[in-house]
């Protein structure tokens, strides 16, 4: 009797940690097991990317429609391509949208918000299909680039200054 | 013959943490007789039986077990060989956590696959030789150190050895404890017929039952025989050893402490 | 002079020894081909031993640090108005650190000092060698369930110690300091990732799992076989344990991270 006392408490310990280890999965972790839900693929060129992660979020008006599903280089352009897995119930994208990498607060995770563009079919504007790519794009605001571009052009007046004044001390 | 004997030691040496405890040592083991090994403590009387079950390695010399070398065997064909013997070891060495029952089914579970009634009735059939049937659901805790001793050679004859050794098997028993432990032994040879080693210093009463004698002393073998050429050897050392006399050939001072006058 | 360097060689030469002998019986104990129907029951007990009586230690521990965290993290992200992490930071401390280290250390004390006192008694009661004599072999009956016991209850309770840690910090952190739920669950889940923080939490629970057990259960195996002896490596086990696991936590990190 009391091994199977034993034997049932082992078997409560080994549930225990599956439950435990598929909560910290889900909740934890924010794993989705997105084996059923059908999604497709949209693909966008952007000049920089930041520090934009596999599996950061894609966002319309801040609702989660689907997750960067692969970050890779055209070998031609040599341009960041980002492959963004979409839920296949957001299927009604006008492919006049515009697809921007944000920073949700200043030190928060990067993700991608894309703004709806208007869809009019008399004006030849579709629905994106699997596979298709964002005309219009917006890349990462990187913090460090703002102000290097800030503390340069400024430097750079200085000297610019300093060439005319040298210029007019020559004359 | 060679087929008379059991076991034999031949001209083995081994020592301890540098002490030297056995120097060319030679001694055979009949089948199917006990036979005692005598000895004053710390002679390293239990230390043969180890090196009989290859717990321990000689530094030279041989121990052949029914002709088989035990040293030079593989780890896996000495697991094979220790199923031929069994050794009841001075504390039982009982397993704490079982009954009383499961440690005399532990060896014929490990070694084989019976089912659970048969195991039931050996069991029972080897506690009743020792007379302990009625102890089957104690554990160890709850036992005597002469009834530890008896369920631990229910233990021992549990798989049907050839041979049984005998660790010090009287060591601060009672009279009547000693007297049925001395049955028991004499019964499981007789009846059972197995070869039987017996360590210990109870001279009278292992000369009781045993066959054949060794008296070990200083790492060599003093002297050797039936009971009665025992009983009535001339060596000096042995008749101390066998009447308990305090003095003797061996000195009731330890050496290196003659001067104890000039001390003074 | 002379004398050191001679102790010094006599102490490496015996470590090295121990070590040798130690790597020996492993591999005798492990690389055997089990019984499953003999050594399952036997798996199941060390189990219950090891693993479920280790549990209230570690629940207990576990809600302890993650409260802590919760507290002193939230104290400290409020200067920043970075409260907002909170949840990032407790989940990340814990599930890249303290919960595996924490656990093991927590194991070593509890569990693995029970193994080896343990085996120190079994081989001081020589009920290790009554069992040699039986051909049967203590390596495969004794040490070998026992260090899979081990293996399979450190990363179970590794992760019952994040999951209690977590939930912690969210007690403080929400149901006493007034922080949104929400905002806790989101900022932990943008930064812990299924892959690169959960997958080396458990690597390092089944190091640590293995360093723990097989510590403990070789000085049990080669203690001296007297109430002293016994003391003796049921220290050696605590400190050894706490030692390899604190030393092996860095390398993994600068591995893993």
């Amino acid at each position: 009797m009391k091994y199977i006392k034993a034997e049932i408490l082992v078997g409560l310990f080994v549930l225990l940690g599956i439950i435990a280890s598929v909560v910290l999965a889900l909740k934890v972790a924010g794993l989705v097991l997105d084996s059923d839900t059908q999604s497709y693929k949209l693909y966008a060129k952007f000049e920089n990317i930041g520090s934009l992660r596999l599996r950061a979020p894609v966002r319309i008006g801040g609702v989660l429609i689907g997750r960067v599903s692969n970050i890779s280089l055209d070998k031609q352009s040599l341009t960041p391509v980002v492959e963004l897995s979409i839920e296949q119930q957001y299927n009604q994208i006008s492919s006049e949208s515009k697809a921007a990498i944000q920073t949700s607060g200043i030190i928060g995770e990067q993700y991608i918000s894309i703004t709806p563009g208007f869809y009019d079919e008399d004006m030849g504007s579709e629905y994106f299909k699997d596979g298709d790519y964002f005309t219009d794009t917006g890349s990462a605001l990187v913090l460090e680039d703002l102000i290097s571009k800030f503390v340069f052009n400024s430097s750079q007046d200085k000297k610019e200054d300093q060439k005319v004044a040298d210029e007019q001390d020559k004359e | 013959m060679t087929d008379n004997y059991l076991i034999r030691v031949k001209d083995v040496s081994f020592s301890y943490q540098r002490k030297q405890i056995y120097k060319d040592l030679t001694l055979d083991i009949p089948k199917g007789k006990i036979t005692a090994i005598l000895g004053p403590s710390g002679t390293g009387k239990t230390t043969i039986l180890r090196l009989i079950g290859a717990q321990l390695t000689p530094d030279k010399g041989t121990i052949e077990f029914d002709g088989i070398n035990v040293h030079s065997l593989s780890r896996n064909a000495l697991y094979k060989l220790r199923q031929r013997m069994s050794m009841l070891f001075q504390s039982g060495a009982l397993f704490t956590d079982m009954t009383v029952f499961d440690n005399v089914a532990f060896p014929i579970r490990e070694h084989t696959d019976l089912p659970e009634k048969l195991i039931f009735d050996i069991v029972m059939m080897n506690l009743e030789a020792v007379g302990m049937r009625a102890a089957a659901n104690l554990y160890p805790s709850e036992l005597s150190g002469g009834m530890a001793r008896r369920a631990a050679l229910a233990r021992a004859i549990a798989l049907d050895p050839d041979l049984v050794m005998y660790d010090e098997p009287f060591v601060g028993q009672d009279p009547i404890t000693k007297g049925v432990l001395v049955k028991l032994i004499a019964d499981i040879n007789l009846s059972l017929g197995k070869t039987s080693v017996v360590v210990t210093h109870d001279v009278k009463e292992i000369l009781e039952i045993a066959h054949y004698v060794y008296i070990l002393a200083e790492g060599k073998v003093l002297g050797q025989g039936t009971p009665s050429e025992i009983i009535h050897s001339q060596d000096p050392r042995v008749i101390q050893f066998i009447q308990g006399d305090f003095d003797g050939p061996y000195a009731f001072k330890l050496k290196g402490s003659e001067n104890y006058i000039e001390e003074l | 002079m002379l004398s050191f360097l001679g102790s010094l060689g006599r102490y490496s030469l015996f470590k090295l020894s121990s070590l040798g002998r130690s790597t020996l019986i492993f591999f005798h104990s492990i690389f055997v081909i089990p019984n499953i129907v003999k050594t399952f029951p036997l798996l199941i007990s060390q189990v219950y031993f090891v693993g479920v009586q280790s549990v209230i230690i570690i629940i207990v521990s576990g809600l302890f640090i993650g409260m802590v965290l919760g507290l002193q993290g939230f104290n400290i992200l409020k200067d920043f108005m970075a409260t907002g992490s909170l949840g990032s930071l407790v989940s990340l401390a814990i599930i890249r650190e303290l919960g595996p280290v924490v656990t093991a250390l927590l194991f070593a004390g509890r569990a693995g000092s029970a193994l080896t006192a343990e085996i120190g008694q079994l081989k001081a009661s020589e009920q290790l060698s009554a069992m040699e004599m039986m051909a049967v072999d203590p390596l495969r009956r004794v040490i070998a369930p026992r260090f899979w016991a081990g293996m399979i209850s450190m990363p179970i309770l590794s992760i019952l110690f994040c999951l209690v840690g977590i939930y912690g910090g969210k007690l403080v952190g929400v149901d006493w300091l007034g922080l949104d739920d929400g905002i806790y669950w989101s900022s932990m889940q943008a930064s812990v990732d299924a892959l690169k923080d959960l997958g080396p939490m458990v690597i390092k629970a089944l190091v640590f799992g293995f360093v723990c057990t097989w510590i403990a259960l070789f000085n049990g195996y080669d203690c001296k076989p007297t109430s002293e002896g016994i003391s003796r490596a049921t220290t050696a086990t605590v400190v050894q344990s706490s030692l390899a696991v604190l030393g092996l936590d860095f390398v993994l990190t600068a591995l893993m991270f």
